[in-house]
């Protein structure tokens, strides 16, 4: 209690291995048209209109990118739709019947080895851009800007730790794909001109560790390592797992590349393998549908566009004679909860959790310590608590309330049941 | 079935709840109320329980009336009312446990009710007190009503000369002739206060509550530490023997002082090197009362002063989670200075 906390206890027995499904063939799929990171967005088709997997279908527009838009099925574009994102705001998304034929584009073609190996950073920077590739870990941060940097990196580091507990997603795709992701790194140590490496990993999850091992056999003339990091949390934060992998502490704050890191989710990795070799854009993914209130928790390979309700409904539905829920989209941690199951598979979407809602009480604070024991970006979360419910602006950003990562830890184990990561979030927006 | 919107994280950990923590801190203190028990029959009983529920209930009637007067229904769950959560009992138990055998059963239901009333109820409930409401109590009595008491030493006002009153009264005589370093480490059968002679029982219930993380270890280390090194000083300065240091250790509430009262989450620092300079602010305090000071005893005062300097230690523009380089190195020197003063004031002693 009173001591740092970094596991994150399995109190709602939630299952770790899982078994996976396919569901890649939604009858609709819906396309965002705008993200997080873009506000604007051109439709290049109309209602009506017959569309092939991987065409272009419009354009995003972000501050300083443009981003094509994709369909991910083949088939008939129908009416543009409000619906619900995974981030929990209300976008419009464009209406595809899926027409169950994949009819592919003209433009996704193959390329061989021997391409691929003569291409340079600006081409495969440039094919990156082209396929609207960004963070899949959830940041959504388009691949290519991080990928065209200047700096000089001597390593790439894929994060396969999974930071938040309970989630397979990228376990799976690891599972099932190992040298994809291998050939996705090759490509990106290419592009960036790295001399290294380095896939983390938990050391506890043996299975992987053994996957990898054997493909560093096959990749023999790359110098690619494994990290095996220790089982804690928030060990997949970029911070902690470059720490791990490499033994460089980058200050909050800074870029990585700045010294020499760059760094990708592995369901990133895999994309850049899949734009680079197939000229595809992310159409597929793995979502993990988890959680005490659902039947059938299960690892599902499913369609980008695909709707969160038919997941759960594919995973037997909510479990019987619970009344309250919560639906959440990325993991018990970090994870937005949403209002409805109405919500859509996007690109960026790692997981669905259904926890039988709980409601604490909350007791007054006794100033225990342990949010501050437990914060691993080492600000104190009861202090910052305590300035914004005083509105001391001053106090606030003295305590570097900015530094949150959000990761949630304080809330976590605050002895007292105190929501102590929204007042911390609250005190960001007050010092904004 | 209905979907909740909640932001994140959407865990909490199961096991850290603010009963659980109190409640570890009666279950410490059992072994210390049996041996009271033992040694002093009744008068432990009637002391324990007239701390106990004078403390108890005052925080029950305040809240009965103060819903009464908002209008709302009293419920044992409302928002301010931390009776359930056994706050105010481990108060009680700690009160009752520093108070002499002697004091008559008045003064104790007064100390407590004034106590809970001053130092909880008017700041706003748990959470918000500023200073240890246990020390407070014990302090209120030995101020107000040493006298009534009827012994003549002020805070240790109990049958028989303490350890810590030899001490006081010639300060370098060893005083093992009269006390067995071994049963000062039992307690069994040494006047004192009526809970807090057993230093054996006081670390049982000290590595329990270690064991549970119920509390911070490190407040008790730095504590107990500190007045160590004090007296480690002060026995190489005047050619004493080991007896020295562990008199202070082991005698006079040091041990129960720093495990039970400096540790009460509330009333003390939030952040680790907070409560380190708390700690060593408490030991400090506490060797030079008993150095200097007419009273032997100084811990509740120390406490109590030391409660004052809470907010200044947590003030938001300097409070820090973790020890920087520098101020490392200013503890470290201010330690140096610390025991440099003590290493010459103590020739001035006596
Ligand atoms: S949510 Fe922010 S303040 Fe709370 S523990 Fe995580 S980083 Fe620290
Ligand atoms: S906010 Fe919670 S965890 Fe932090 S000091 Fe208060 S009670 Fe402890």
């Amino acid at each position: 209690m009173i001591a740092k906390t970094k596991k994150i206890s399995n109190y709602k027995q939630l299952k770790k291995e899982l078994p996976t499904t396919r569901y890649v063939d939604p009858e609709y799929v819906y396309i965002n048209m705008d993200t997080q990171r873009c506000k604007t967005c051109g439709l290049w088709v109309q209602e009506g209109d017959y569309v092939k997997l991987g065409q272009i279908i419009g354009e995003r527009e972000g501050g300083f990118f443009k981003q094509p838009v994709y369909s991910t099925v083949s088939g008939h574009v129908e009416k543009t739709v409000r619906k619900l994102d995974s981030s929990g705001k209300e976008v419009e998304f464009i209406k595809i019947r899926n027409d169950f034929k994949d009819t592919y584009d003209e433009s996704i073609t193959d390329r061989p080895e021997s391409v691929i190996a003569k291409m340079t950073k600006e081409e495969i920077v440039e094919i990156v851009k082209e396929k609207a590739l960004i963070g899949l870990g959830g940041a959504a941060f388009p691949t290519y800007i991080k990928l065209d940097t200047k700096e000089d990196i001597h390593t790439v580091v894929i994060n396969a730790v999974e930071c938040e507990p309970y989630l397979s997603s990228d376990y799976r795709l690891i599972m099932d794909h190992p040298e994809q992701v291998f050939k996705g790194l090759q490509y990106l140590m290419q592009a960036s001109g790295a001399k290294q490496g380095v896939v983390a990993v938990k050391k506890t999850k043996k299975e992987l560790v053994e996957i990898l091992e054997r493909e560093v056999e096959r990749f023999k003339d790359l110098n690619i390592k494994i990290a095996k990091l220790a089982d804690f949390y928030p060990q997949g934060w970029e911070i902690e797992t470059f720490k791990g992998a490499t033994g460089i502490k980058v200050p909050i704050g800074e870029l990585p590349m700045k010294y020499g890191i760059l760094g990708f989710n592995v369901s990133t990795c895999q994309s850049v393998f899949e734009a680079v070799k197939h000229n595809l854009p992310v159409v597929k993914r793995y979502v993990t549908v988890n959680g005490d209130a659902v039947n059938f928790p299960q690892s599902i390979r499913t369609r980008v566009g695909a709707q969160v309700k038919d997941l759960i409904r594919l995973s037997d539905g909510y479990k019987e004679g619970i009344d309250k829920v919560e639906v959440i989209i990325g993991g018990p941690m970090m994870g937005t909860s949403v209002e409805t199951d109405d919500v859509v598979v996007t690109p960026t979407t790692t997981s669905v959790l259904i926890f039988e809602n709980i409601d604490y009480d909350e007791e007054p604070c006794v100033r225990c310590g342990s949010c501050i024991y437990s914060c691993p970006v080492d600000i104190q979360p009861v202090s910052i608590m305590n300035a914004v419910k005083r509105n001391d602006k001053k106090a606030i950003e003295a305590l570097e309330a900015k530094k949150c990562i959000e990761c949630g830890l304080c809330a976590y184990v605050c002895t007292s049941k105190i929501h102590v990561t929204d007042y911390v979030r609250k005190g960001k927006k007050l010092i904004g | 079935m209905e979907i909740i919107q909640k932001s994140a994280p959407h865990l909490r950990k199961p096991n850290a709840n603010v009963v659980r923590m109190m409640r570890d801190v009666v279950i410490a203190l059992l072994p210390l109320v049996a041996l009271a028990i033992y040694n002093h029959g009744l008068t432990a009983v009637w002391i324990m329980l007239a701390a106990i529920l004078s403390m108890v209930g005052t925080e029950y009637v305040y809240y009965q009336i103060s819903d009464l007067v908002n209008k709302e229904k009293f419920k044992l769950k409302n928002k301010n009312f931390t009776l359930y959560n056994y706050s105010v009992m481990v108060s009680g138990v700690i009160y009752g446990l520093t108070i002499p055998d002697a004091t008559p059963i008045m003064i104790v239901i007064i100390g407590g009710v004034i106590a809970v009333l001053l130092v909880k109820l008017v700041f706003g409930g748990m959470g918000q007190n500023i200073f240890n409401v246990a020390a407070f109590g014990r302090a209120f009595i030995a101020l107000s009503f040493g006298a009534a008491v009827g012994v003549a030493n002020f805070v240790d006002s109990e049958v028989g000369a303490t350890v810590l009153g030899a001490l006081s009264a010639s300060p370098f005589a060893d005083i093992t002739v009269n006390y067995s370093l071994m049963d000062m480490f039992t307690g069994i059968g040494l006047p004192g206060t009526i809970g807090e002679t057993s230093a054996m029982l006081i670390l049982v219930g000290g590595i329990y509550l270690a064991l549970r993380k119920s509390f911070d270890v490190f407040v008790p280390l730095v504590y107990v530490g500190t007045v160590f090194v004090l007296s480690l000083a002060v026995m190489v300065r005047m050619d004493l023997d080991w007896w020295y240091p562990l008199t202070h250790i082991l005698s006079g509430g040091l041990l129960f002082g720093a495990i039970y009262m400096a540790t009460d989450p509330i009333t003390i620092p939030v952040t680790r090197p907070g409560r380190v300079y708390f700690a060593f602010g408490l030991g400090v305090i506490t060797f030079v009362i008993r150095l200097f000071g007419q009273y032997p005893e100084g811990v509740v005062f120390a406490i109590l002063i030391m409660n004052m300097f809470v907010p200044a230690i947590d003030y938001p523009q300097w409070a820090r989670s973790k020890f920087s380089v520098r101020s490392a190195i200013i503890f470290t020197a201010v330690v140096l200075l610390t025991i440099m003063a003590i290493w010459v004031g103590v020739t001035y002693v006596g």
